[in-house]
């Protein structure tokens, strides 16, 4: 881990080694990572448990879990390997249509040429980094924004040919 | 390579079923309901003018008219998933209740295990496990993109899974696979008494483990895609001295009773209570499935 991912570092040394590396983390501590980027409440990750494992935040129904060696808990929710962090589209498929800032809003033709894997040229008031990207009030998933260009980052495998979009 | 002759005497109108073994598998879909209401997918689809008609026995089953379902934006959505029909039947047997702790044994790649997941409405816990880490990818990747974040995924041999007590278990084991032929023909090429033989041992210590892992009372569930009777009736006789079988019924699903002998030799007459689903009863593929209490 480098230097400038200090503040990663922090949340992911957060508590304890659980089962299989998933070591359980405050869910405050990850809520404030969200509330900070996107301006999405704690509340909104009531309900769910976090985990942190190999650079990765994961999140998982509030359920105590069995001692078991996990390959993987609920679903990986951001990544800590960079800085800035980044959200995974699952993610904030859940989460994101709670945020109130640096989201951004498709038309139809940017969404298919989103969903297909593109980057789009746009104005956006954003800060330059990760955003939760809309198309008629639905989270697509996530976005690099950084002066007028909005890269996709929808999994390779999930992207969607824009012809059928 | 038996092929599908050795079943002439056991399948009823042997005819039927070879005439419908030569007709490729529509697509079908489960509406997602921990992303997507039943409503809200029904009205995208309307609006895309494509053709889909209800399953009689399972109003989140779609048979869907698309080319490729997984290229839909409602799919990266998470909003369905593509799953062939009559495995949509083996986690209803299996009814899971919201706060249970459920064992999927077989997982990969996950259809069952995130239909349980959300007949749980993402309470509880599903532990789904899946052996081969190569295949692991898919399972989560189904996870993930379907919100079933109550899934907790191991990788053990399923036949020395640790000890622990779960409300049910679904045990999908592998299999011979013949009840995919409409979309794999090449699947009787594959098959024959031996290999199934061959898979039973697998079989028997996997639904085995599943009883031993199941509370007292509680539910398993065995299933197969297969009509060897060697891989079905024959590995839930095993474990008939530690668990009791369950009459299965799905509405609206028409199927055929176990069998109560094979080869000349008689079977458990408790067996009959296990399903037996042929393709040209409800034009799907072909499946088994037994649903056992644990004593």
């Amino acid at each position: 881990m480098s230097p400038s991912c200090k503040e990663n570092e922090e949340v992911l040394s957060y508590s304890k080694r659980g089962e299989g590396g998933f070591r359980p983390l405050d869910r405050s501590s990850v809520a404030s990572l969200w509330a900070e980027r996107f301006g999405i409440s704690e509340e909104a990750f009531q309900g769910y448990r976090f985990f942190g494992k190999a650079q990765s935040i994961w999140v998982c129904s509030d359920f105590p879990l069995p001692g078991l060696k996990f390959e993987s808990v609920g679903m990986r929710m951001m990544s800590l390997k960079d800085r800035p962090w980044k959200p995974t589209t699952s993610a904030l498929q859940i989460f994101g249509r709670h945020a109130k800032k640096n989201v951004v809003h498709l038309s139809e033709e940017e969404a298919g040429a989103f969903m297909a894997g593109s980057s789009l040229s746009l104005e956006a008031d954003c800060q330059p980094g990760y955003v939760v990207v809309f198309y008629r009030g639905e989270v697509l998933g996530c976005g690099l924004y950084s002066r007028g260009t909005l890269i996709s980052q929808i999994p390779k495998d999930r992207r969607v040919a824009s012809c059928q979009g | 390579m038996d092929g599908p002759e050795r079943y002439r005497h056991i399948i009823p109108d042997f005819q039927g079923f070879q005439e419908i073994g030569c007709k490729p598998l529509g697509s079908s879909v489960r509406i997602n309901t921990l992303k997507a209401s039943r409503s809200c997918l029904l009205q995208r689809l309307q609006e895309k003018a494509l053709d889909f008609r209800s399953f009689p026995w399972y109003p989140l089953g779609l048979r869907l008219k698309a080319l490729k379902p997984g290229k839909l934006v409602e799919h990266l959505l998470g909003y369905f998933h593509v799953q062939e029909e009559v495995s949509m039947g083996p986690p209803l047997v299996l009814d899971p209740l919201p706060g249970e702790v459920v064992l999927d044994l077989c997982a990969s790649p996950g259809s069952k295990t995130t239909q349980i997941s959300q007949q749980m409405q993402n309470c509880g816990l599903v532990v789904a496990n899946e052996p081969s880490l190569s295949r692991i990818s898919a399972l989560r990747a189904n996870c993930e993109r379907l919100g079933a974040v109550n899934v907790a995924i191991t990788r053990y041999d399923g036949r020395r899974f640790p000890s622990l007590l779960f409300d049910r278990a679904l045990v999908d084991v592998p299999c011979s696979g013949e009840g995919r032929a409409r979309r794999d023909p090449g699947i009787w090429m594959r098959s024959s008494k031996r290999r199934s033989l061959d898979l039973q041992a697998l079989q028997v210590g996997l639904l085995s483990r599943a009883v031993e892992l199941t509370k007292p009372g509680g539910t398993i569930v065995y299933s197969t895609c297969t009509y060897a009777p060697e891989e079905n009736e024959m590995v839930v006789e095993k474990v008939l001295d530690r668990a009791r079988l369950e009459k299965i019924s799905i509405p609206g699903l028409t199927s055929s009773p176990g069998l109560l002998a094979w080869e000349g030799r008689e079977l458990d007459w408790e067996l009959e209570r296990c399903a037996r689903y042929y393709p040209h009863q409800n034009d799907t593929g072909g499946f088994f499935v037994a649903k056992l209490q644990r004593e």
